[in-house]
């Protein structure tokens, strides 16, 4: 294994290398999934049928607070690659789990609004508005709850291993994952619910 | 050590991420239709290019090109699904 001492950990072999420029690849075809989505979503925002209308069950405040939590949570995870590379493990560790606590309390807040419009009569079957909501939100969600796992498998090697080219690799991937999930986040924060609300 | 562990550009992207949600909210106000939308649609583009420059750090690998690249190609698709789908079902373009 050729290892580069002038890059950081993570970009140190060329394995290393390709699997973030692999990882890049899968997050353009991550860009190409959410487009569809939102599409379907945003044709199908006003047909709502004889439910009830997204101005009508969206609310500011849960929204306002998952906004907050995820940028948060993006903010922490760039500190921690930032902790990785001078070195410091326990910082790194601690960011990370700051990380998986924050994307934990987004989950909650999200699940608890999914069960707020199912109980005012909104479910995945409504109507065509609540079919294209539930798809657009739930795939994100999904992507929040894989993350959960996958960060908390990296933290458990990272406490086995230490910070190796291997384990930094990792943690940087999913940095970039992370911060990925927030950008969409934005996009449903802007173009799903003030556009609703609006 | 804090000032280590909190790299002033990583506490700058942070705060204009939080001012520009903030500054989107305006579109709950009363006005034109056409200016929200051009609101929104600036500050996500904003705040999707802070945490493409500065968290994911995108610049400073030494393949750079192609994941400009890869992320430009992937955008054109995503931007041709989404408004070529609004051209022929919202906007009406046949009638």
């Amino acid at each position: 294994m050729k290892i580069d001492a002038t890059q950081p950990l993570e970009y140190g072999t060329e394995e290393n290398r390709n699997r973030i420029f692999g990882f890049w690849l899968f997050l353009g075809a991550e860009i190409a999934l959410f487009a569809t989505l939102f599409t379907v979503y945003i044709v199908l925002a006003n047909r709502f049928a004889s439910g009830p209308s997204g101005a009508e069950i969206f609310e500011i405040t849960p929204v306002l607070l998952e906004t907050f939590l995820l940028l948060t949570s993006s903010f922490t995870i760039g500190l921690a690659v930032h902790a990785m590379r001078l070195g410091l493990k326990k910082q790194m560790m601690m960011f990370m789990i700051i990380t998986l606590l924050l994307g934990a309390g987004f989950l909650g807040i999200e699940i608890f609004e999914f069960f707020t419009y199912v109980h005012e009569g909104v479910t995945l079957s409504t109507s065509a508005f609540s079919s294209s909501l539930f798809t657009l939100l739930g795939t994100h969600g999904a992507h929040v709850t894989f993350g959960l796992l996958w960060g908390t498998a990296i933290l458990i090697q990272i406490k086995k291993h230490g910070l190796d080219h291997s384990t930094a690799n990792k943690s940087f991937i999913f940095s970039l994952y992370w911060h990925f999930l927030d950008v969409v986040w934005i996009f449903i924060f802007s173009f799903v619910y003030l556009k609703g609300l609006m | 050590m804090i000032k280590q562990l909190f790299p002033i550009k990583h506490v700058a992207g942070y705060i204009s991420s939080l001012v520009l949600s903030a500054v989107a909210l305006v579109v709950l106000l009363d006005m034109p239709a056409a200016s929200k939308m051009a609101i929104l649609f600036v500050t996500a583009i904003l705040q999707a290019s802070v945490q493409l420059m500065l968290f994911m750090h995108v610049g400073e690998s030494d393949n750079k090109k192609s994941i400009y690249i890869n992320i430009a190609y992937a955008l054109f698709v995503g931007l041709v699904t989404i408004f070529g789908t609004l051209f022929i079902f919202v906007w009406g373009w046949y009638s």
